[in-house]
């Protein structure tokens, strides 16, 4: 290892660290009791209890908690099947109308969700879908469904052509070239859109303050509802919080060997 | 027209029948969970609509009202200027400090490769709980970074509620929030940039320096600009931060235009008003999209 | 609703035996039906949830509560009553939405289900609700849509009555005396002397009034905004002055809880507040102050005293399909048995019924720190109930007329405008706000 090397080494932990303070604090304010939270200069040794993650479990979090996985799962897999097609079209296809077809996703993508707030809310009433995982799913597609279609095309616009016209040459149908050749090149790409579609639509707050009351409500807007109208739970919000990032970050693991595996630039290059 | 061109051809209609089919269900489905939408809320706009006085519902007797109303409105335009201010600033630190990180993390050191989930966790906490840290740390009572401040011998004031601080601490709590988000779209390119790309630099000798100058950063243009496009985007949705941290003020200094329409929505039920500025802000938007896929040359590649 | 009203009424009869009903043996009405109902998280419904056992076996039916923070709660009703749905039967009636939902249509008229025998029996004594609790609860028509579980009182607290004793100030009874007392005490023992939480629409009208200006020119009937006078630039310098001198660093932005807590905690010492806000300094387990805190009605000004009083009620939705069962809930969750049970196990300070605020369980329950703040307590919502001066507050476009007036203090607070400059520019922002609404205005 160079010196230049350990040097860029240590810079980023140092960077890492400071990024993670802030996170840091909120994880071991989970651990303190109210009192503990308020007490000054704050305590850096203490004993921790776990109160605040054993009163969140017993409240209707755990329901909150699993809504939000349905939900935000749903929201990854219908928008990925759905709009990675489409980008490569897009990519690929030299039809004249591509140019305003980028044009509405991208502005249903950049639409203030406001917009979108009150048609939907009372269309659910009528439809019976406010409170529901399809209601919230259906609203999640306005953004993610673009999100896939305009993170998608760039990959697929840097994979050479050249590729799929050699499987063209071969007899391979487009449908074959595009599942065969394209779709495992693009895997980094692929991981890295279906990482934000699941993290867009597992921390909205915004919609599913509206659309759901109880059954369906997601695990943000049950933190959000920690903080009391006597007293910010300040312990219970911090266990939440902490609660509410583990799939993801979970997710996030899971989906990073193919970021670094996937090297796809190595294939692209033949 | 010999056969081999009339095979031409019939692989070329095959063709366009796949890319057609890609295209309709994301099409379809776009059409009625956006367009219909869009429609309601430019057809509200004409109206007072207002849901405690039930009467408005349908009154386009002065169609133009809103708009009228928004000219008068000097808080609308005040939010105009917070959200431009939010915007640039937060977008400009974000794709700095993203592009930095990701040129700093793209190698194949394990620790960077332990490192690079790491910086991944402010993104990935929800924006309510991001919403939260911040509160603590702005507030002094019980905020670690006054604590470590005042060890130090220094006094700050409540950066929150200081007209002079205020949009800052909202900016760095953003900026914190997304730049991973940068910085992994820009990791992300990184990794299939083309290895010939970086032999030949160095072939020719080129330093660290030129080398992210000329041949990392316009490889990494298309999707800097990408990324970039998509803070725009949400730095103009900016919510749960302002909702939590500021509620627009003090005053009206961190009032963007987003939170100011929502208020005018859901805290006083002045939907129409409240569709009036929204379809403003869609139409800039629109604009905005418009002029980056130009830049970009998307739709239009020869 | 097809339910016999002979099983209704023994039904009511076995509730006054207080959940000895297992064995009556009969037909329960609503059995297999769900009750919604919603409200603000509040000490008084984490109570009332630990009895909600004894409503369901009594009646079959099943209750599904929902308390969310007090903003999101507000939200989400608002948006749901003005569909009309019918997702909720029981709702909170907050003080600041009443008048808007009453006055959209929105709730369901009580007064039909109060005087019907069959649904409500004479002892229920609906006029028991204290008027000023009940005001907001109801129309010009004297129509009742809610009844009240909750009434906020504004008084005085001091945290540390030994450091004023020391410093030979009384609590102070004027604007005067208690700039003299925050003077006299800030600093001392690294206290700040004054502290309050950042709703100032609620916080600063006492004092807007007391130097005798008004938010509305004469509501609920004239709405046209009177906050550019200048009795209203003069309060406003005053208050934002106080603030900007006495309150800690970052107090503008203090939620109740925030502003609670520097009390507590004995970092500030004075906060005019609702009651809720206050008995915690006596009761609530991390107190510090529980030995010196002292509490006192709110300081006059040259004009008057006008304490802040406030209710929240529990009413049905116009939407609703189970009204009868909801009105059921409600008479159970507020009679005058609950209520006092609740005194008595938990220490609630708020209820609004007279017979149990004049109840031994309430004064020994508000016998805090020595002091009868039962009395100080009751005296502050008759004041609110007889002169009607918190009307201001009821009106429909209360809650954005209340946005601009906290932006405008918040400007003058911070230092970005002089009083003169906000308060003319809050009282043109009013003005927009209310135009927009519809709402006719004098001279305009």
């Amino acid at each position: 290892m160079t010196s230049e090397r350990r040097i860029l080494n240590l810079l980023a932990l140092a960077l890492a660290f400071l990024a993670m303070a802030p996170f840091l604090w909120l994880l071991q304010m989970s651990f303190k009791t109210n009192a503990q939270v308020f007490t000054f200069p704050p305590e850096l040794f203490f004993t921790p209890t776990l109160e605040n993650y054993a009163a969140l479990w017993n409240t209707g979090f755990r329901q909150s908690f699993l809504n939000s996985l349905v939900v935000s799962t749903a929201a990854t897999v219908l928008p990925m099947l759905l709009g990675v097609p489409a980008a490569y079209a897009l990519s690929r296809w030299q039809a004249r109308a591509a140019s305003g077809i980028s044009l509405w996703i991208l502005a249903s993508r950049m639409a203030p969700p406001i917009a979108f707030t009150i048609p939907y809310f009372l269309a659910y009433r009528h439809l019976g879908l406010i409170d529901t995982w399809a209601g919230l799913v259906l609203i999640y597609l306005t953004f993610n469904l673009s999100l896939v279609i305009w993170m998608m095309r760039p990959f697929f616009d840097q994979l050479p052509r050249a590729l799929e016209e050699a499987a063209w040459i071969d007899g391979a149908t487009t449908a074959q070239g595009f599942w065969r050749i394209v779709l495992p090149l693009a895997a980094p790409g692929l991981a890295a859109t279906a990482i934000l579609c699941f993290l867009f639509a597992w921390n909205d707050f915004f919609f599913a303050l509206i659309l759901t009351r109880t059954e369906a409500m997601t695990a943000p807007v049950a933190v959000v509802n920690f903080m009391n109208y006597e007293g910010w739970e300040w312990g219970r919000i911090a266990a939440g919080g902490t609660m509410v990032m583990l799939p993801v970050l979970v997710f996030s693991l899971l989906v990073r060997k193919y970021l670094v595996h996937g090297l796809t630039g190595g294939a692209v290059k033949g | 027209m010999t056969a081999a061109s009339v095979r031409r051809h019939g692989v070329e209609r095959a063709r366009t029948r796949f890319f057609q089919l890609c295209l309709a269900p994301s099409l379809a489905v776009l059409a009625v969970i956006t367009l219909a939408p869009a429609v309601f809320l430019l057809v509200s706009s004409l109206t007072p609509l207002d849901l405690t006085r039930p009467e408005t519902v349908g009154d386009f007797s002065r169609p133009l009202e809103n708009f009228r109303l928004m000219l008068a409105d000097g808080r609308l335009g005040n939010s105009v200027w917070v959200q431009a201010k939010l915007s640039f600033w937060t977008v400009l630190l974000q794709l700095l400090i993203g592009f930095g990180l990701a040129l700093l993390l793209n190698s194949r050191d394990r620790m960077i490769e332990a490192l690079r989930t790491v910086f991944l966790i402010p993104m990935v906490l929800p924006p309510i709980v991001v919403a939260i840290i911040w509160k603590v740390i702005y507030t002094p009572d019980i905020s670690p970074m006054h604590w470590g401040l005042s060890v130090l011998g220094v006094t700050i004031p409540s950066l929150i509620t200081d007209p002079d601080w205020a949009l800052t601490a909202i900016i760095i709590a953003d900026t914190w929030q997304w730049f991973p988000f940068t910085m992994l779209m820009t990791l992300a390119a990184l990794q299939m940039m083309p290895q010939e790309l970086i032999d030949a630099a160095k072939v020719d000798g080129a330093s660290a320096w030129q080398m992210t100058w000329h041949v990392t950063l316009p490889f990494l243009r298309g999707v800097l600009l990408v990324a970039g496009l998509f803070r725009l985007i949400d730095s103009i949705k900016a919510f749960p931060l302002i909702f939590i941290l500021t509620d627009g003020g003090p005053g009206s200094l961190t009032e963007v235009t987003n939170y100011y329409s929502f208020q005018q929505a859901f805290n006083f039920s002045l939907l129409g008003y409240s569709s009036a500025i929204t379809v403003v802000l869609l139409a800039a938007s629109i604009a905005l999209s418009w002029v980056i896929i130009r830049a970009i040359g998307w739709g239009h590649r020869d | 609703m097809t339910h016999p009203r002979i099983a209704r009424r023994s039904l009511l009869a076995g509730a006054a035996a207080l959940g000895a009903t297992p064995a009556l043996g009969q037909a329960k009405p609503y059995a297999g039906q769900t009750l919604n109902g919603a409200a603000f998280q509040s000490t008084f419904f984490e109570y009332l949830r630990g009895y909600f056992p004894e409503f369901e076996e009594r009646t079959g039916a099943r209750v599904n509560f929902n308390t969310q923070a007090f903003p999101v709660y507000n939200q989400r009703t608002d948006l749901e009553l003005s569909t009309r749905g019918s997702a909720l039967d029981v709702v909170n009636v907050t003080f600041i939405y009443s008048g808007r939902w009453i006055g959209a249509g929105w709730l369901t008229n009580l007064s039909d289900f109060v005087a019907d025998r069959n649904r409500t029996p004479a002892d229920w004594d609906a006029a028991d609700f204290v008027s000023g609790a009940q005001s907001a609860m109801t129309n010009a028509q004297g129509q009742t849509f809610g009844f009240a579980w909750e009434a906020g009182a504004m008084l005085l607290a001091a945290s540390r009555a030994d450091i004023l004793d020391r410093a030979n100030q009384p609590m102070p009874t004027t604007f005067d005396a208690l700039l003299a007392a925050c003077d006299a005490v800030q600093g001392r023992e690294s206290m700040t002397a004054f502290v309050a939480d950042r709703l100032h629409h609620w916080n600063w009208i006492p004092y807007l009034m007391g130097m005798g200006g008004q938010v509305f020119r004469d509501p609920p009937g004239n709405l046209t905004p009177m906050l550019g006078t200048p009795e209203a630039i003069r309060a406003a310098q005053w208050y934002a002055d106080l603030l900007s001198k006495f309150a800690p660093s970052g107090g503008l932005s203090f939620s109740d809880d925030q502003a609670m807590r520097a009390q507590m905690s004995g970092r500030s010492m004075f906060r005019t507040q609702a009651i809720t806000w206050l008995v915690p300094l006596a009761k609530h387990e991390e107190s510090t102050v529980k030995s010196t805190v002292r509490y006192a009605l709110m300081p006059a000004g040259p004009q008057g005293n006008y304490p802040g009083s406030n209710s929240h009620g529990l009413g049905i939705p116009a939407g609703s399909r189970r009204k009868e069962l909801a009105w059921e809930f409600i008479q159970w969750a507020l009679s005058k048995d609950m209520l006092n049970r609740i005194v008595r196990t938990h220490g609630y300070p708020s209820v609004c019924r007279r017979s149990v605020i004049t109840g031994e369980a309430f004064k020994t329950a508000l016998t805090l720190n020595g002091q009868d703040v039962a009395s100080l307590y009751l005296q502050v919502l008759e004041l609110g109930g007889r002169s009607g001066y918190m009307k201001y507050r009821t009106v429909p476009v209360f809650p954005q007329v209340g946005d601009t007036i906290n932006r405008g203090i918040d400007r003058i607070a911070t230092r970005q405008q002089g009083a003169e400059a906000a308060m003319r520019q809050t009282q043109q922002d009013a003005v927009q706000v209310l135009t927009r609404a519809g709402v006719r205005l004098d001279g305009g």
